[in-house]
């Protein structure tokens, strides 16, 4: 078996600051299609799929006052009735709290008239709901087929090595959490990293140190 | 059956047989009306149907893949086979991967011997399991009230979750996470307690997931013998099995009348029958503080009873079958007239199930208030049955009691009366005065009928052995009034319900045939209901 042939596939590695990093996002849009966001959410047909993480989330942040309760007004104006409001209420909680609490979940049932229980069923069956609180970097790392036999277990357990954390904690400095997803769809780049909105492409263990160090600067 | 079809009925064949059934029945439930069980998790008459265990899959000639019988409604010139090759193979691979991640505890689990994975595997499952993996274990969870979860022994079924949405209307349960790692759970430490039907989802688990912290290892399924009968803690009179070891009564369970209580009862009479195992019991035939044969003391009774110059009055409870009470109020009319009075436990507000407007557990406490009123009988006491006595207390003519102790009086209950006739289950110190102490069997140990809040005339049977000498109330009442009118005493539980039905224009035409195991309203033809 030690002849086994070799699979001609040499990872090419993380292509490293290709200079997109460092843009934000109005850059990449441009002023006039990102605008201003305003908290209450625009037009009601967009007002659920409102996609941006706060720089600083807050556990303890007031959901659905003032203007964010305008925006689930409007959110909920689009269905016909209130259990179907329930994926974008819980999305938009964690907009401002960076994870779904018990108290959370409890809050959104209140709103909606739904059971805590059901809201519970339902944030917990979906994954990028965050039930416990993350670090500043919610770093996800993909060790489904394609990444899993390019190495992502190896990659995934470099990520727990340099942030010294276990699998879903976050790390001291509140900077970092590591998680497992499964597939990215990234399969042509194995091993795919999603770390926040962003994706990191053919990531291999040796470049987990400079991603991260990336990161802590921009986390300053 | 084919030949009788109209528009609204549809037929097709099922394994072979020609099957009509009224369209929109589903083909699980056309299986069961000709004798055919389809093996089935998720599916429960009383809850609707998610089509998720994938258990009753059956093949349908010309579809490309099987339906789930529980939902695909049944057409015109359908072919389905419920047993073919495919079909079987298809329920054990199922059950396979239902067992992927089972604990197997099958030895110390109490839903053993009524489980439906238990039977499943038994008749078709694999002779063993190809799993090499450590099993998932998820451990158990007190869920408060009487339910304990056993998470490993789950199957997913979403039956609980389900009942608390749709019939509790009190959604509680949900599926926390998802695939492997799916369990049903409460929200966080909120759990059941207060929720006044909870116990229902243990009856509908079909697998040991859901356990009564009650019955906890009291008693094994198969030795426990059921029989049939009616809830005497309201006059909802839903429909029960009594499930009886050892002469004692261990769990009641809700039997499915759908006219009444649908599959369904309420927690507070699933719990009410330590009651029934009491031991502190009345034995023998007392005549004057000496034991006495049947025979004698019927004999010296009937002539103290003639002998008896000064009025007649009588006291009962609402847990009194209509025999008795029918029987009771024949004999007063047969010495001359006197007054019943009877007491019953009463309480504040109706305890509704939502999902099953028929059901609500009801304000009075006992099965048969309506039966009492109907033989025009006056509620004295209050609310908790107690008192409204005084004036029988020292009543100096003729004083009857059936079935009520009267454990709030004292001993000198009677103490003034001409003749004082106990007929009783229980020892009481308020006997003590009796000339007449007669053992009467409770309802678990007779049988008998109540009357409903409904008006609904229902039956039961006996589960309990009784005290030796103890005898059915209208037996003996059945017989003094038959002595007093030379007429033929009643000798069986039909006879004195004809006895009395004879008389009682609420009862009317009704026979102990006609009643079956559902009961029915007098002058209504008898409910349909399921299986």
């Amino acid at each position: 078996m030690s002849e086994a042939r070799k699979i001609p596939f040499r990872n090419p590695g993380w292509a490293g600051n290709t200079g997109e990093f460092d843009l934000t996002e109005a850059q990449v849009r441009g002023d006039e299609y990102v605008g201003k966001r305003p908290p209450e959410g625009g037009h009601a047909s967009g007002a659920s799929t409102y996609p941006y993480m706060l720089a600083e989330r807050d556990p303890e942040a007031p959901i659905f006052d003032g203007p964010f309760k305008e925006r689930l007004e409007k959110i909920r104006s689009r269905y016909p009735d209130a259990r179907s409001a329930l994926l974008p209420a819980l999305g938009m909680a964690q907009e401002l709290r960076g994870y779904l609490s018990p108290e959370t979940m409890e809050q959104v049932a209140g709103l909606l008239d739904l059971s805590p229980a059901y809201v519970r069923g339902v944030a917990t069956f979906y994954t990028m709901y965050n039930k416990r609180p993350v670090g500043r970097f919610l770093i996800q790392v993909c060790t489904n087929i394609s990444c899993g036999i390019c190495g992502g277990d190896d990659v995934l357990q470099a990520f727990l090595n340099n942030t010294e954390t276990e699998l879903g904690e976050t790390s001291e400095d509140g900077n970092f959490t590591v998680i497992e997803a499964e597939c990215l769809a990234g399969c042509g780049f194995p091993t795919t990293v999603q770390i926040n909105s962003r994706y990191y492409e053919n990531v291999m263990p040796k470049d987990v140190p400079e991603i991260l160090e990336r990161l802590k600067a921009q986390g300053e | 059956m084919s030949d009788q079809q109209t528009p609204n009925t549809v037929t097709f064949t099922l394994d072979g047989q020609e099957v009509t059934v009224p369209k929109g029945t589903t083909i699980l439930r056309a299986a069961e009306s000709i004798g055919i069980k389809i093996p089935h998790y998720c599916f429960h008459p009383g809850l609707s149907s998610p089509a998720m265990c994938r258990l009753c899959l059956v093949e349908v000639e010309g579809w490309p893949r099987m339906a789930p019988s529980c939902k695909e409604t049944a057409q015109d010139g359908m072919v389905v086979f419920t047993n073919s090759e495919l079909a079987q193979k298809q329920r054990t691979g199922v059950l396979e991967f239902y067992l992927v991640n089972h604990p197997l505890d099958c030895p110390i689990c109490d839903q053993s011997g009524e489980c439906d994975l238990q039977d499943y595997v038994f008749e078709e499952g694999r002779e063993h399991g190809r799993g090499r993996e450590p099993k998932r274990v998820l451990g158990r969870d007190d869920f408060g009230g009487d339910v304990l979860f056993n998470g490993d022994r789950c199957v997913m079924c979403t039956r609980c979750v389900r009942f608390m949405r749709e019939v509790a209307e009190d959604e509680r349960l949900c599926v926390v996470e998802r695939g492997n790692r799916a369990v049903i759970d409460t929200f966080f430490e909120e759990g059941l307690e207060g929720s006044p039907y909870a116990g229902n989802i243990i009856d509908i688990c079909p697998v040991g997931a859901l356990i009564s912290k009650d019955f906890l290892h009291k008693a094994r399924a198969w030795d426990l013998d059921r029989t049939p009968s009616v809830c005497p803690s309201c006059s909802q009179g839903c429909n029960i099995t009594l499930q009886v070891r050892d002469d004692l009564v261990q769990r009641l369970k809700p039997r499915e009348n759908l006219e009444v209580n649908g599959w369904w009862m309420c927690d507070f009479g699933r719990h009410n029958y330590e009651w029934m195992n009491r031991t502190d019991r009345t034995e023998v035939p007392m005549v004057r503080g000496q034991e006495v044969g049947w025979a004698d003391a019927l004999g010296d009774l009937l002539q103290a009873l003639k002998d008896a110059k000064e009025s007649v009055k009588a006291v009962t409870w609402a847990h009194a079958p209509n025999e008795e009470m029918g029987l009771l109020s024949g004999l007063l009319a047969e010495l001359g007239g006197g007054e019943v009075v009877y007491r019953s436990p009463r309480t504040e507000g109706e305890v509704p199930l939502p999902g099953f407007p028929l059901l609500a557990r009801r304000e009075d406490l006992a099965p048969n208030v309506n039966g009492a009123e109907i033989f025009g009988f006056r509620r004295v006491g209050d609310n908790n049955s107690q008192g409204g006595l005084d004036e029988l207390a020292g009543h100096d003519g003729v004083l009857i009691v059936v079935g009520d102790p009267i454990e709030d009086y004292g001993e000198d209950f009677g103490s003034k009366a001409e003749l004082y006739v106990y007929l009783g289950s229980y020892q009481s110190k308020t006997a003590s005065n009796a000339h007449f102490v007669l053992p009467i069997t409770t309802f678990a140990e007779q049988e008998g009928t109540y009357t409903n809040v409904q008006g609904r005339v229902q039956r039961f049977w006996p589960g309990v052995r009784s005290p030796a000498s103890a005898r059915p109330g209208w037996l003996i009442l059945g017989a003094l009034v038959a002595e007093l009118t030379g007429t033929e005493a009643p000798v069986s539980a039909d006879q004195a319900f004809a006895k009395i039905a004879e008389k009682t224009s609420e009862f009317g035409g009704i026979t102990y045939r006609d009643l079956g195991p559902r009961g029915a309203v007098a002058g209504k033809p008898a409910g349909v209901s399921g299986d």
